[in-house]
């Protein structure tokens, strides 16, 4: 039996997530709950309801959220069900539409989410056929899982992509619900391996910018021996999304880092010797 | 970014500041001469006519022009023929400044002229009395029932690529003792007679310019510009019989020869082709001997300029088709040269470069890119399109190449292939290929088909067949009515002045119009491939796979425009897969129909003894072709547009963004189209910043070529779209926009996100 995995999303032409033009599967399901989520609809593991007002046409209801219609009897899309069971050659045939541009761009395929750790069998299975094709692939990654999935998958990476977000133990558990630890460890075994492991800082405003977080992650990406990370400032592009799903945003009130901030932090990741992306291209 | 100096500014600024006027003094030159030529050859008439202009029509060097000669002393001014057609220019006097497309002025006095003097004297011997006169009536019904649209019945035939490379390397002088010498062998070809009377004439056109320099150098106070007009005249007397020697003498000789040509036809699109291919040796020679660049850079910006002086005038339902009066500049860079080599020089990047100081609608710049094309050049021309004015348009040497040997022509030749007007190739000096003598409404052909038996099929092959056997209908009643325009031309209109730049016709003695040229052709367009492979595509999936409606049903809702069934019409957008997001299924329904017309169109000759091509391009056609085709099953309202461009598809309707639009494109035969194609494509200007942007971009474009597509050309999404998109979301359904450390859906974005995207555009425009 052909493994399967939920994906909510397949993006071709993805410019701005690693090198080249690339194709970027959203894995749906993810063990985290990190309040700026930017992606709600990948946190859950079943598929979703989404309603966009904007696309209603009010045939059978005077609002899109009071609409009794299925997805499927939605005529505009307004009403749309996220987040589909796909086997590894449906994704397949997807991702290789694009090779012609992969080779001619030096691009790839990445896998993100939600958390494609956490359907680690598919993702393998998936990666492995990919670098038998000879396409680049990449992770991004919040690094918690069991380290046997990373490992084996690490074996078919050409890049990981892998989020540090808050490094006290006890914070982290409360308010993104993962166990640091773990993470770490992980990150660790990734670079004993010699894999190649790009660190990636969200930076939330009250949550991961305040200078003891900020110097616990440069320290432990220092004594790693890694010279390059990302960091990516909060937006909150990502409300109305929680608005279609019927989800409320908590962080409503918080206001995005302003760009003095954003160069403060830049500021002090490179004066301690690390070369500074913002965004992550 | 270079600093444009005061003379270019004061000449731009000189194109735009009265408003377009239309000047008759062409037309009653050439009347003037028709009057007394009654009873002789119409090419002998002709070539009096032309040769009477550019005797005796007035000239001007305006201030700081380093390039002399114009069409019209009022810039940017319309001329007319009422020789090709008193008509509509008859209906529209009164219209002509305030219709709501490419509006023109026009004098009182130049109104009653035209009333009492030129309407009467053409009405009934125009070139469009000719053809109506002759078209069978088969051909009139497919006309009426806009499933063809015949094109150049009322105006001059233009789309040509003349040869430069010979009078520029020969001179004018040569090519008259050239024409003697035939004249002596040949003393009853009046071909040769016209041939000599309109050369002559433009060698006496070129004197003018070189008396009006020295008389204005006489009386000019300034040193500096007395110096500029006494070079000007010693110029134009030079070249009026020799051939150039300078970059300078050279771009002023292709630049008279182009507005003597303008007088004779006054048609669209008398292309300069592979421009940066034979001005080379001249810049080159020049450069070594000292030549100052900055000199050189600023004579082509007064030439670009030049080429935006000219401006066509149509009627309304022409500029319909063909809005913002295109008039065809269209030069192509780099590619291949004849012996396969690649072909980028100094030149090809110093015409993009002068042409980013300007910036204007002409030239119309294209490049040609090859797997040889060297990556510097890709860069400037990325860095170009960057600027956001659509232009340069790109061509792929690797599909028109084998294109065009799959059409007779010989390898050198096909390696030389230019560019005309918009989109159409063209071996240029070569061909004479009619390459907009007619569109063909495929999408009407559906509409038709399905009408004609309310939808009683019993299968989906059964209803493509029906489609395929109209077409073979139509296409030959297109045949038909493209030949009798083609003749009317010979009869009515030849082209003496413009043949003589065309290889063979001087040679074999005969006008273009009767087949002197090399190469002869007649390009047919296959219009609507993207609603076509929409509409069908439904058909097949909805009707006869699902049945969810039979075709009778969606006939009758189609024939009520989906009046009280705009739920069906909304499941039609929205629920099944569109051409232009890489889906088989889909994208080989139209390609299929889009092989069959070109399969068909291919069958025949033209009288010239070249044979019909097809291409596929609309330029702005799809509004007005939309116009005449009712609702369609893909949930197009009746007289919607087309997809626009060609092959682009519907709009709204990609929505995996562009690499998906390159791979549904590439599943037509884009061999076959061998007229020439387009496809839009539009890009947020983000997605071309900084270098990292350039590198991807130059991937895209080799994937465009590997890919076998022959033209793409580039929008940069500009704030007012944006701005467009905020009012009407269901429209840009597919805007992808960059915010910040990733991309979005535009319309996803709240307001204050949208406006903070839509300031930074600006800021990067």
């Amino acid at each position: 039996m052909m493994k399967k995995a939920i994906i909510f999303n397949i993006q071709r032409y993805s410019i701005h997530d690693g090198g080249g033009i690339r194709t970027l599967i959203f894995f749906k399901g993810c063990p985290l709950r990190c309040p700026w989520c930017s992606n709600p609809e990948s946190q859950s593991f079943k598929p979703e309801i989404i309603r966009r007002e904007s696309l209603c046409i009010k045939c059978s209801s005077s609002s899109c959220f009071a609409c009794t219609n299925t997805p499927e009897q939605c005529p505009t899309g307004a009403i749309e069900k996220v987040g589909k069971e796909m086997d590894v050659n449906e994704v397949l045939k997807e991702i290789k539409k694009d090779i012609i541009f992969y080779d001619s761009t030096g691009g790839g395929v990445t896998l993100s989410g939600g958390e494609p750790l956490s359907q680690g069998e598919f993702a393998i299975e998936l990666l492995e056929k990919l670098k038998n094709l000879g396409i680049d692939t990449a992770i991004e990654t919040t690094g918690f899982s069991k380290w046997e999935i990373l490992d084996k998958m690490s074996n078919h990476l050409d890049r990981i992509l892998f989020d540090l977000k808050i490094m006290n133990k006890e914070k982290s558990i409360k308010i993104i619900n993962a166990d640091i630890d773990l993470i770490k460890d992980n990150f660790k075994k990734l670079v004993k391996k010699r894999i190649n492991i790009i660190p990636r800082i969200p930076l939330i405003p009250k949550y991961t910018m305040d200078d003891e977080n900020i110097e616990a992650i440069i320290n432990f990406i220092l004594s790693q021996g890694i010279k390059e990370v990302h960091i990516l400032p909060y937006h909150q592009y990502g409300i109305s999304k929680y608005k279609s799903l019927g989800k409320k945003y908590i962080l409503k009130s918080l206001i995005p880092p302003s760009s003095e901030d954003v160069e403060r932090i830049k500021e002090k990741m490179t004066d301690a010797g690390l070369y500074v992306v913002v965004g992550g291209k | 970014m270079c600093t444009v100096s005061e003379r270019i500014k004061n000449l731009k600024e000189l194109l735009f500041k009265n408003k377009r006027e239309i000047s008759l003094e062409r037309a009653r030159l050439y009347t003037e001469s028709y009057k007394n030529t009654e009873g002789q050859p119409a090419i002998l008439r002709r070539a009096k006519a032309t040769a009477h202009i550019l005797n005796n029509v007035q000239i001007v060097i305006n201030d700081g022009e380093l390039i002399a000669g114009g069409r019209t002393v009022k810039p940017r001014s319309g001329i007319a023929s009422p020789e090709m057609s008193p008509y509509w220019i008859y209906d529209e006097l009164d219209t002509l400044a305030t219709r709501p497309q490419d509006q023109f002025y026009i004098s009182e006095e130049d109104k009653e002229f035209f009333r009492n003097e030129l309407f009467p004297f053409w009405k009934d011997k125009s070139l469009k009395d000719l053809v109506n006169s002759r078209l069978p009536n088969n051909v009139k019904n497919a006309q009426k029932q806009r499933i063809i649209k015949l094109n150049q019945t009322d105006k001059g035939q233009g789309h040509i690529i003349p040869s430069f490379d010979k009078v520029l390397n020969k001179g004018l002088g040569y090519m008259i003792d050239e024409v003697k010498e035939k004249m002596k062998k040949n003393p009853n070809n009046n071909f040769y007679k016209a041939a000599l009377i309109t050369l002559e004439a433009t060698q006496n056109h070129i004197e003018r310019y070189g008396k009006l320099a020295r008389d204005m150098a006489l009386n000019e106070k300034n040193q500096n510009r007395k110096k500029e007009l006494l070079e000007i005249s010693r110029i134009s007397y030079k070249i009026s019989k020799y051939k150039p020697d300078t970059f300078y003498e050279a771009l002023q000789l292709f630049w008279y020869i182009n507005i003597a040509l303008q007088y004779e036809s006054n048609a669209s699109s008398i292309s300069p082709g592979r421009f940066d291919q034979y001005m080379y040796p001249f810049y080159k020679k020049d450069i070594e001997n000292g030549l100052d660049i900055e000199f050189a850079k600023e004579l082509l910006r007064c030439l670009w300029l030049k080429m935006n002086d000219v401006v066509l005038l149509r009627s309304q339902e022409s500029a319909k088709y063909f809005a913002g009066f295109p008039t065809g500049y269209t030069i192509i860079l780099g590619g291949l040269d004849r012996n396969g080599r690649d072909a980028v020089n100094e030149l090809s990047y110093l015409i993009l470069d002068t042409y980013g100081d300007i910036k204007l609608p002409q030239p119309n710049l294209g490049v040609r890119i090859n797997e040889k094309t060297p990556r510097e050049f890709l860069i400037k021309t990325i860095e170009t399109i960057r600027l956001g004015t659509g232009i340069p348009q790109v061509f792929n040497d690797e599909v028109i190449i084998p294109a065009y040997l799959n059409r007779g022509v010989s390898l050198e030749d096909a390696r030389d292939y230019a560019v005309v007007g918009c989109v159409e190739l063209s071996i240029p000096g070569k061909t004479y290929g009619l390459h907009d003598i007619a569109l063909f409404n495929l999408l009407k052909v559906m509409e038709v088909t399905l009408k004609e038996s309310n939808g009683n099929f019993n299968s989906y092959n059964e209803l493509i067949n029906a489609i395929k056997k109209n077409i073979n209908k139509y296409v030959k009643d297109m045949i038909e009515g493209s030949n009798v325009v083609d003749q009317a031309h010979r009869e009515f209109a030849p082209t003496p002045l413009l043949s003589c730049f065309v290889e063979n016709a001087l040679k074999t003695g005969m006008d273009i119009t009767s087949g002197g040229a090399k190469y002869n052709f007649s390009g047919v367009q296959g219009i609507g491939v993207a609603n076509l492979s929409d509409s069908l595509y439904i058909i097949k999936k909805a009707v006869f796979e699902d049945k969810e409606i039979t075709l009778p049903e969606l006939v009758k809702i189609l024939n009520n425009n989906y009046k009280d069934n705009e739920i069906i019409r909304q499941k039609f957008i929205n629920k099944y897969p569109k051409y232009g997001n890489d889906i088989d299924d889909v994208d080989y329904c139209g390609s299929e129909i889009l092989s069959h017309y070109c399969k068909e169109v291919e069958k025949y000759k033209n009288i010239r003894g070249g044979f019909f091509q097809p291409g596929s391009y609309t330029v702005s056609a799809h509004i007005p072709l939309g116009e005449a085709v009712g609702a369609t099953p893909d949930g197009r309202l009746s007289g919607e547009q087309l997809a626009d461009g060609g092959l682009s598809p519907m709009v709204g309707m990609d929505k995996n963004g562009p690499t998906a639009v390159l791979k549904s494109v590439s599943k037509i035969d884009t061999y076959l189209i061998s007229n020439g194609s387009l496809l839009n494509v539009k890009f947020n200007p983000s997605v071309l910043e900084g270098i990292e942007g350039i590198r991807k971009f130059i991937g895209f474009l080799q994937s465009f070529m590997r890919l076998k597509l022959q033209h793409i050309q580039f929008n940069i999404v500009s704030a007012e779209t944006l701005r467009d998109a905020q009012k009407h979301p269901e429209k840009y359904k597919n805007l992808v926009v960059r915010v910040a450390g990733y991309s979005a859906i535009f319309i996803e974005l709240n307001k204050s996100i949208q406006d903070d995207i839509i300031n930074r555009t600006e800021h990067i425009l």
